[in-house]
């Protein structure tokens, strides 16, 4: 008796431990074939050149030609833009291909402006769904009315507009005003160190870092200020127009190369002094379109991911789960239990 | 002593490739795949350091070097740090088509669960 109450307890934890397991795949063949290859790549890689052996061949070439064939001091940029210019002119295009990915995938469901016979075809189920919206907009008007009485009043619609020692809680799509003030100071000082990088890329920066130096800045702005400020001036309209900009302008310089010289991606700008801003000749130009493009580019996929719109999903199951997440605590606990 | 840096990067990789095998969170693949990106760029950085050697940049060369000099000189390798500049932003850019694909399956089939996104088949 006492034995068999025993193992019904012990079935009982058991049961609970299942349960509260992480739901995992395969876990024992998953860890065989993640051993097999770390033991390939670990005996690879055991064998592969230690810090002791001399440079590669590719890298003393761009030590020795960054001087004399491009005046640049930066072999690293030099790398990039010039002698695997080729490569990275098609890394450019992965990532505005991922980007453009990102927007596709993001998007919300877009309003037809074009006639298609809807209107008239749908009329009756137009008008039943315009009663509907109305009365659910009288329920909406009622709810806050009874929410203004119990007390819980709204703040201003924007968080500067709301004096200090307020007696309600700052909005939380904004951080407090030290927060906000702080980045307002720091933004622009930051964006000039970006460019800087970008400017005076014959010494360690270029593009690539400060392109994200400003997708940093950005994002500063949108967790200090709140979303719906930044997206006024961080438009996808204009955002855009700037990526596209980049883009072209890298496409331009590539192909100047090769209409003048007869080679893509060779130089066809003056190379100026050692150590000057122009100093890359198309090093420079490239870097700076590169700029433009990763800056936009993942300041983007970003505010993309950000923006998901609760969409595409089944209408009525939408319908059904999203209702505990817009009523009160109350009425969701109500929800749940049901 | 790079060869540790090398075997480091070999395991982070199989971790990462292990998280991707047997994890159904979706949000856990995509970190593991995060994984296996680091462990390149390690890997990569690794492979391009030489010992008692300075950074490839040819301004102002230490103890009173000149630029050519430095040029012929031992540096790291700068072609590898470059593979790694191309890494990391081709790194950022698909780990934010991975995580928009993963949110429009959670909107779209309620759960996280890789093994629960199964309508496609069949």
């Amino acid at each position: 008796m006492a034995t068999r109450k025993k193992l019904s307890r012990r079935d009982r934890r058991d049961e609970r431990a299942i349960r509260d397991r992480e739901p995992t795949h395969r876990r024992g063949v998953g860890a065989v074939l993640a051993l097999a290859l770390a033991a390939v790549l670990g005996v690879t890689v055991w064998h592969l050149p230690r810090e002791h052996a001399s440079l590669s061949v590719v890298a003393r070439e761009a030590m020795t030609v960054a001087i004399p064939k491009w005046h640049i001091l930066e072999p690293v940029n030099e790398v990039v833009y010039g002698t695997r210019g080729f490569d990275t002119f098609g890394e450019t295009f992965l990532l505005l291909a991922a980007v453009i990915g990102i927007g596709l995938i993001v998007r919300s469901k877009e309003p037809r402006d074009e006639f298609l016979g809807e209107e008239l075809a749908a009329a009756r189920e137009q008008h039943a769904e315009v009663t509907r919206a109305a009365n659910a907009g009288t329920e909406q008007v009622a709810r806050s009315a009874e929410a203004a009485e119990q007390g819980q009043r709204r703040g201003p619609p924007t968080p500067d507009e709301e004096g200090l020692g307020a007696p309600w809680p700052e909005r939380s799509d904004a951080m407090t005003v030290i927060v906000r003030g702080a980045v307002r100071l720091l933004a622009p000082l930051l964006a000039i160190c970006g460019c800087y990088l970008v400017a005076w890329g014959y010494s360690p920066g270029g593009g690539f870092p400060g392109g994200a130096v400003i997708v940093g800045v950005v994002l500063l702005a949108y967790v200090s200020l709140g979303h719906r400020r930044v997206v006024r001036v961080i438009r996808p309209g204009l955002v855009e127009l700037l990526e596209m900009i980049g883009a072209l302008l890298i496409i331009v310089v590539e192909l100047g190369g090769f209409v003048f010289k007869g080679s893509f991606s060779a130089n066809f700008l003056p190379l100026s002094q050692l150590a000057t801003i122009p100093s890359g000749g198309i090093l420079q130009a490239f870097s700076g379109s590169e700029f433009i493009e990763v800056a936009t580019g993942l300041t983007l996929a970003i505010f993309g991911l950000l923006g998901m719109a609760h969409d595409w999903a089944n209408e009525e199951e939408t319908q059904k789960s999203n209702k505990p997440i817009r009523s009160s605590p109350s009425r969701r606990g109500r929800a749940t239990q049901q | 002593m790079i060869v540790v840096n090398y075997l480091a990067a070999v395991s982070l990789f199989s971790m990462g490739l292990y998280a991707v095998l047997t994890k159904r969170n979706l949000l856990k693949i995509v970190m593991g795949l995060s994984l296996m990106e680091s462990s390149t760029y390690l890997f990569l950085l690794s492979l391009a350091y030489r010992a008692r050697s300075t950074a490839p940049v040819l301004l102002n060369p230490p103890h009173g070097e000149s630029a050519s000099a430095l040029a012929r000189g031992d540096v790291a390798d700068p072609v590898l740090q470059n593979f790694c500049l191309t890494a990391i932003v081709i790194g950022v850019a698909v780990t934010g088509v991975f995580l928009a694909v993963a949110v429009r399956l959670v909107q779209h089939y309620r759960t996280l669960d890789a093994d629960k996104v199964r309508e496609l088949r069949g």
